[in-house]
């Protein structure tokens, strides 16, 4: 592969703070200057990427992470206060909803303001202007001012401008979640044969199923700095598991069990089929849940075990009376136990393992231990487990039942 | 970044921006206002009609150089290339500001918004200076259109000040918003300090060397003299037009190295 489309090192930005006007006369002598010590904070550091030709990244990230920021640089719009980058290729981007665009020009002239801020001539958006309007498929509404466009129609504006320019890179700003169904098929549909047709795309979007479906690979930008760089589907489950744990902290309040001569988990924890110690455990696969429980009569305890997704979504709970499992007394007031669970069909996430150990009689639940797993595994399945099933030729005579 | 690299081919790259600025300048002006573009001729006609009721009915002034030809006349050659200094500086000087959101969310060489600002100004003022001629002519003064090429060669060395003098002030009103409130006043200053209601003649004399410090002086009263006399290229006017392409530089210069920081400020 020849030279890299995109290469950034270590690229961060700065925005002066400025609060009073001697602040302001101070940073603007100092961009003169030229001197780097200006007051300022931090919105983006240490990003560090290459991207070659035909690779598509997507960037995700809280609101106010810096997702903006880093595509800004890459546009151009932004000098990047640190750092390396190197951007062989032309640039077509659609950093936010009718960015290019006047309020006062129709849409047919906007295409042309639109198209000359990305280069192009006059003669060149005029041969492209039929294909751009019929992109764009706003009927009538092509000579009217597009202060009086919805902002869908704006979307439609501006990425029928972009398909035309047909650009080395191009950058899109959650500009997608806008259009309606029938539009965001036809620029997903336009993207991926773009990407086929060997360009680059970079979007940031909320959508983690556009991220899945359009990019190869993912940046997670946390707090102004990379969080994980990576497959899209890798960098999207952790994202996504990020989510569901800082959303069930919020449920999950102080529910520590107190513990004082009762039935009580001593230890917990996942092994696989060769009993050395595990976190991960890949989709299809085994796992061992195992652990110690503390008896204060010396009588065998009912254990019960749960599995909920990492936001607290039950997935499957069981105790070990169903099953007439008695733990093995190994000490002195101490049972062990261990549940094998074979053929894993959770989705790939991270899940919550929970340990409760009862009275004998099944009847009062004492204590609750976690420990978590890591489920492993490629699938654009959807939901917490995959379920059995194969797919079947379509019956003939449903056409009839459906004529019917 | 290359898209603020490159300066002169890059320019060129973006000639149909270029164009699409001024063009949004000059439309952007009469689009929905009713006069049209007779407004073209109202604000200088309006400053016109107040400077000859002032100067010629209350204060009664009599110029000596100005022989039979009218004090209207006098003033009105160059009042218009003054107001397209003026108000291309203004304009100018506000043209990045103005248009913020798409500095903030475009990549693409900034300075062709101040350019546009500027060149659309000296279009319209140009037309407007060339009616003004006419009617001049028509109500019985002389004047000498023969010199009419060199006297659009100082505009253009006028408009080559204007552009590196607006680039400055552009720039350094995207850092500091307080330029565009000390703007207006010190152009009206300039505009008393420069012979446009009056001659360098009828300055006393141990203030007329001064007026070499004020460029504007220069080009207007050249203007001016070319066009109620006549007359040829002189070596100072060389030096003139070095001197607007110096300013010219400087303020590209200052405009292109503070441009990357502009999305900072805006």
């Amino acid at each position: 592969m020849s030279t890299p489309l995109i290469r950034m090192q270590g690229v961060g930005k700065n925005y002066p703070s400025m609060n009073s006007g001697a602040s302001r006369l101070r940073t603007v002598a100092s961009l003169l200057l030229g001197s780097a010590n200006i007051p300022h904070y931090t919105a983006l550091q240490g990003v560090s990427l290459e991207l070659a030709r035909g690779e598509s990244l997507g960037l995700i990230g809280e609101n106010g992470a810096g997702k903006s920021t880093l595509l800004k640089i890459i546009a151009g719009v932004v000098k990047p206060s640190g750092g390396s980058l190197e951007v062989n290729g032309s640039i077509g981007a659609l950093l936010e909803l009718g960015s290019g665009f006047h309020p006062e020009y129709t849409g047919r002239e906007n295409i042309f303001l639109a198209a000359a801020l990305m280069g192009l001539s006059k003669n060149a958006i005029t041969e492209k202007l039929a294909s751009i309007i019929e992109f764009a498929d706003i009927g009538d509404h092509i000579d009217q001012p597009i202060k009086h466009y919805s902002s869908g129609m704006v979307v439609r504006l501006g990425f029928a401008v972009a398909t035309a320019m047909r650009p080395d890179i191009l950058i899109t700003d959650e500009v997608l979640a806008v259009g309606d169904e029938s539009f965001q098929k036809k620029c997903i549909r336009w993207i991926e044969d773009y990407l086929a047709g060997g360009g680059t795309l970079l979007l940031c979007s909320h959508s983690m199923f556009h991220i899945q479906t359009l990019c190869q690979k993912a940046l997670w930008i946390h707090e102004g700095r990379p969080r994980m760089l990576g497959n899209s589907f890798d960098v999207t489950r952790e994202y996504l598991t990020y989510h569901e744990e800082k959303n069930s902290q919020a449920v999950r309040g102080e529910q520590a069990t107190n513990s004082s001569g009762v039935y009580q988990i001593r230890s917990l924890w996942l092994e696989d089929d060769a009993g050395s110690p595990a976190a991960l455990a890949s989709m299809g696969g085994a796992l061992r849940i195992c652990g110690v429980v503390h008896s204060p009569d010396d009588r065998a305890p009912v254990i019960l075990f749960g599995i909920v997704r990492a936001d607290g979504t039950p997935v499957y709970g069981t105790h070990s009376n169903e099953t007439g499992y008695r733990p093995n007394r190994i000490a002195s007031s101490r049972f062990g136990f261990c549940a094998r669970l074979s053929g894993i069909q959770l989705l790939p996430g991270k899940y919550t393992i929970r340990a409760h150990a009862m009275d004998p009689e099944g009847l009062r639940l004492f204590d609750t231990v976690e420990t978590s797993v890591r489920i492993t595994g490629q699938t654009r399945d959807y939901g917490l487990c995959r379920l059995e099933h194969e797919w079947l030729p379509g019956r003939e005579e449903s056409n009839t039942m459906e004529e019917s | 970044m290359p898209v603020r690299d490159h300066f002169v081919t890059n320019l060129w790259h973006y000639r149909s921006l270029a164009l699409n600025f001024f063009q949004r300048e000059i439309s952007g002006r009469y689009v929905g206002s009713v006069s049209g573009l007779f407004w073209i001729l109202i604000h200088p006609l309006a400053l016109l009609g107040i400077y000859s009721v002032v100067f010629t009915t209350i204060f009664r002034v009599s110029l000596p150089e100005l022989g039979t030809g009218s004090f209207v006349a006098f003033v009105a050659l160059a009042l218009w290339p003054w107001l397209a200094f003026q108000e291309g500086v203004l304009r100018g000087a506000l043209a990045v500001q103005a248009n913020a959101g798409l500095v903030k969310k475009v990549a693409f060489p900034n300075e062709l918004l101040v350019h546009g600002a500027v060149c659309a100004t000296y279009a319209v003022h140009g037309v407007g200076f060339l009616a003004a001629l006419g009617v001049i002519a028509l109500t019985g003064n002389v004047l000498h259109f023969e010199a009419l090429p060199l006297v659009l060669l100082f505009l253009s060395i006028q408009l080559l000040f204007t552009l590196g003098l607006a680039l400055g002030i552009a720039a350094l009103q995207v850092l500091l918003k307080d330029v565009e409130h000390f703007l207006t006043p010190f152009l009206m200053i300039w505009f008393y300090a420069t012979p446009v209601l009056y001659s360098v003649a009828m300055l006393p004399e141990r203030l007329q060397p001064y007026m070499l410090f004020n460029p504007l002086a220069y080009s207007l009263g050249r203007i001016r003299g070319l066009l109620m006399h006549g007359g040829g290229f002189i070596l100072a006017d060389g030096a003139a037009l070095l001197g607007a392409v110096l300013v010219f530089v400087l303020g590209r210069w200052f405009f292109n190295r503070l441009a990357p920081h502009f999305e900072d400020f805006l």
